[in-house]
């Protein structure tokens, strides 16, 4: 699968001059994100960035109410990082500023910068079809269109311009066998995918996303509508995944954070009290604050 | 209605009001099945003499020899064809712009326009369809006149159009309604996935109401089919094969309202024109075993593609890459599209309504409206006094139906048995018979079986059996809506049931029972095809419920139909808009109240 990954980096570099730029930019966020922004002056033609996420100063209104207060973070490439803290903390709110899903709320105001590929996606020029094309999203209860299985997972690539039976046959197959639900599936792919259980619809709603290739996953409590063994085929496959996309995940759920997670953030009331690597927050927190809401559902 | 809480003792008159409600919910069945049976039964005579084979598929109808040579030819497939042309054409047209009208407002017009659109949208509606025939004869026929190679405008063309306006309404509210019932998360994982929001309206959103879409769409063909006095006027009407969309068609519902007035009774002509109606029936029922089939809870959909031979190599296939390209070209077209398809009917709707104001308004005046009416003269004192008293007859027996069919629906009855599913067929098959069904029914049996006569009675009657269904529906929309924690208080209070529906739950519903007064009266107010031969067509006004009277409709018909009361057909319509206006404003305003009522 990695091989992908190559092919399709190669196949941008391929194509000056606007791919190149892109390239260029994504190389450099890693050591100069602060001049990133002002190297990409054309528009990349597609927006398939592979690179950490980068939070800065970010402030979010719904109307009068701040859900977000003067976020800084950066979520590091290929890894899982894990968003926790209780209900109406903002966690959920920042994941879906990430691939702009706010811009669905009417009332929803955004300052500051998410930097992907040394482009911040709250420019003007940025498509946002494409940014979400990138950053794929996988909702708290499974959202499979009323299709079969085949057509459910072939809605993206046909909405980016992919129309041979045998090419969309193709990425079923791969989408389907990354979201381990190929064996399950693969004498069911013209049934309804409402004929599916709560778990499988949870995986194929993961397939779908995965089927145009993303780089990035925002996966917003993913788990939380399902049982523990449709839970545990979820986090076995987060592990797989972020071999190749770079994963954030929203949970309520603790042992979930520590299981899965690289690095956690935890959030109170709109601010990031406390972020890094999961296994330090997990054994010595510096936050009292962090400490007892992870000591208090443990204990 | 279960109580586990308070048991209720039946007493005598609990036990009578509830047998005297349960007759009032099957009445529409029985109601449909009287339409049935005295159509059917009224066209035997037909059926018998000409033959259903020579009947069906004769290509020459000729019931007299006035103006052919030969006679005593009864073949209705010119008809049959005309029918099928002109409501094909009317769903295209008609039907894909509102699909498009119901896209445009369902997701992407700003939420203000939203309301505007939707009054504008009701308000068409309840736009008589003599003024729709109306604005066809004197604007739209013009315009044809000068692009039709024939030079005649009348014809499939002109009456798919009308039609299509006609429709229009209908198939734009019941899919608005469908798209706004589509779960939000439907859209936003198609937006998830990098779609456009056009995108993910038709091509995720649009796919998941599809069931919706066919009811509608069905909903409007089985009004297209049965218009009548509208495309009586666009027509052209000769009973002919159509050979272009400019040529002249007569439908099914035009050969009867066309020829009745001038076959005598009891003649194999009039029969033939009975028979005429049993076939249109025929269409109707068809209609509505299709809607059934489509309101049953859908099965689950297989896709009709072959299934996939995909060998399975374990994954070691080499990863192929694949090249993503931004589209949506074509589904932002088609938001410009319906965006363009709704403007324009606002135009249409706008010129409809303009164009009758400017041309009614000034020949509105005291003596048009209410001065001595006669072969001397002309006036709408008739109409007045012709639909008051049509209302009155039409509401005394509707009313004190649909209302306690609504209560048996939503007090006694426990839901989905087959009891209950089977009255809601039926009221609903009952709503979707046309005007000119009813109007031969009242005919048949009002007029001739229980010798009523043409009459204002009969009339009323008739209209009785036409808003029926809306007060019932209307009417438990609004019972349904009453807290159940208010009927638990009363009964807890110790009241019997009885009195629990009448002093509580009625009450309660009254802004349902007044929408459906009010829906009623403009049904009455507008309609003609269903009253020109059981009420009459005549200009003096009824000084009994056994007179002859003709309605605000049917008087625009007759100065309509002879050309020479134009001006007097101009004020009726400006009469007619402006009730629908005002009735239209009511509801409206009832709406809000109500909403506003409900809200802490």
């Amino acid at each position: 699968m990695k091989n992908i990954l190559k092919t399709v980096a190669e196949r941008f570099a391929k194509k000056p001059p606007q791919a190149a730029t892109a390239e260029n930019a994504a190389e450099n966020v890693g050591e100069n994100v602060g001049n990133a922004a002002e190297n990409v002056k054309e528009k990349p033609k597609m927006f398939d960035v592979d690179t950490d996420i980068t939070v800065r100063s970010l402030d979010l209104y719904y109307g009068t109410f701040q859900a977000l207060k003067n976020i800084d973070m950066v979520m590091p490439k290929n890894a899982v990082t894990a968003l926790i803290g209780p209900s109406g903390c903002g966690k959920s709110t920042l994941v879906k500023s990430l691939n702009r899903m706010n811009d669905l709320i009417p009332a929803c105001r955004i300052t500051g910068e998410v930097i992907m590929g040394g482009r911040n996606i709250y420019d003007k020029d940025i498509d946002v079809n494409l940014l979400r094309k990138n950053a794929g999203m996988v909702f708290q209860k499974p959202n499979p269109f009323p299709m079969s299985v085949f057509d459910n997972i072939a809605y993206g690539p046909r909405t980016f311009g992919i129309r041979k039976r045998g090419d969309l046959s193709d990425i079923i197959e791969r989408s389907l066998k990354s979201a381990n639900l190929w064996d399950e599936l693969k004498d069911r792919l013209h049934k309804s995918a409402l004929s599916l259980s709560g778990g499988q619809q949870q995986r194929l709603c993961i397939a779908r996303a995965l089927a145009v290739e993303p780089k990035i996953l925002l996966m917003d409590e993913p788990t939380s509508a399902l049982d523990p063994i449709s839970t545990g085929k979820i986090e076995e496959l987060c592990e797989e995944l972020k071999q190749k996309v770079t994963i954030v995940m929203v949970t309520h759920n603790m042992q979930q954070a520590a299981r899965v997670s690289d690095k956690t953030g935890f959030f109170l009331m709109g601010d990031l009290i406390e972020y890094g690597d999961t296994a330090e927050i997990f054994a010595a927190p510096k936050h009292e604050r962090t400490m007892s809401y992870i000591s208090g559902r443990f204990g | 209605m279960k109580n586990t809480c308070v048991e209720v003792r039946p007493q005598k008159s609990e036990t009578a009001a509830k047998a005297v409600f349960g007759f009032a919910a099957v009445f529409s069945v029985i109601a449909v099945f009287a339409i049935i049976f005295f159509i059917f039964y009224a066209s035997v005579p037909a059926f018998r003499e000409i033959g259903v084979f020579n009947f069906l598929f004769g290509r020459l109808w000729a019931p007299d020899k006035e103006f052919l040579p030969v006679s005593g030819r009864f073949g209705i497939l010119p008809m049959i064809v005309g029918s099928l042309c002109v409501t094909a054409g009317a769903v295209l047209l008609g039907g894909g712009s509102g699909v498009f009208t119901a896209m445009f407002m369902s997701k992407f017009c700003p939420a203000k326009l939203k309301g505007v659109l939707g009054h504008l949208i009701n308000f068409l509606a309840g736009i008589p369809s003599i003024i729709y025939g109306f604005f066809g004869i004197t604007i739209l026929i013009p315009v044809m006149d000068r692009i039709s190679p024939t030079g005649s405008g009348m014809g499939i063309l002109a009456s798919s159009v009308i039609l299509g306006v006609m429709i229009l309404p209908t198939v734009t509210s019941i899919t608005k309604d469908s798209l706004d019932a589509v779960p939000r998360e439907i859209f936003e994982g198609a937006l998830a996935l990098g779609a456009s929001k056009e995108q993910a309206a038709f091509k995720t959103v649009l796919p998941a109401a599809k069931s919706g879409v066919l009811t509608a769409l069905v909903l409007g063909t089985g009004r297209a089919v049965g218009e009548t006095m509208a495309v009586l006027m666009v027509a052209g009407n000769s009973a002919a094969f159509p050979t272009s969309v400019f040529s002249n068609i007569r439908t099914l519902t035009i050969n009867m309202v066309l020829e009745m007035a001038y076959a005598s009774p009891g003649s194999l002509h009039r029969n033939a024109l009975i028979a005429t109606g049993a076939v249109l029936l025929v269409f109707i029922l068809i209609l509505n075993l299709l809607l059934g089939l489509l309101r049953r809870k859908k099965r689950e959909r297989r896709s009709r593609e072959k299934p996939l031979n995909i060998p399975d190599e374990g994954g070691a296939a080499p990863a192929k890459s694949y090249n993503f390209r931004e589209t949506g070209t074509f589904t932002r077209l088609l938001k410009y599209l319906s965006a363009g398809i709704t403007a324009a009917i606002v135009l249409v709707l706008t010129a409809i309504i303009g164009f009758i104001l400017i041309k009614g308004l000034p020949a509105i005046n005291f003596k048009f409206l209410f001065g001595p009416s006669g072969n001397a003269g002309a006036s709408l004192r008739p109409a007045f006094v012709t639909t008051g008293m049509l209302i009155l007859i039409a509401l005394a027996v509707a009313l004190p139906v649909g209302i306690g069919a609504a209560i048996y629906l939503s007090e006694y009855a426990k839901p989905d048995t087959r009891l209950v599913k089977t009255i809601r067929l039926f009221t609903e098959t009952l709503a979707g018979m046309p005007s000119i069904i009813f109007g031969f029914f009242g005919v048949i049996f009002f007029c001739e079986f229980m010798k009523m006569g043409v009459s204002v009675l009969a009339g009323g009657l008739t209209l009785s059996l036409i808003i029926l269904p809306t007060v019932i529906r209307s009417t438990e929309e609004s019972i349904i809506a009453v807290p159940h924690a208010l009927r638990e208080a009363s009964l807890a209070l110790g009241a019997g049931k009885l009195r629990t529906i009448f002093k509580v739950v009625l009450p309660s519903a009254i802004s349902g029972i007044v929408t459906s007064v009010i829906l009623g009266i403009g049904r009455i107010v507008g309609e003609s095809a269903a009253l020109i031969y059981t009420a009459g067509a005549v200009v003096y006004t009824p000084d009994a419920l056994t007179d002859r009277g003709a309605s605000f409709a049917v008087m625009m018909w007759m100065f309509s139909s002879e050309g020479l009361y134009m001006s007097y057909a101009y004020g009726t319509a400006a009469v007619l808009l402006i009730f629908v206006a005002v009735l239209n404003t009511l509801i409206a305003l009832l709406k809000n109240g109500f909403e506003r009522g409900k809200k802490p």
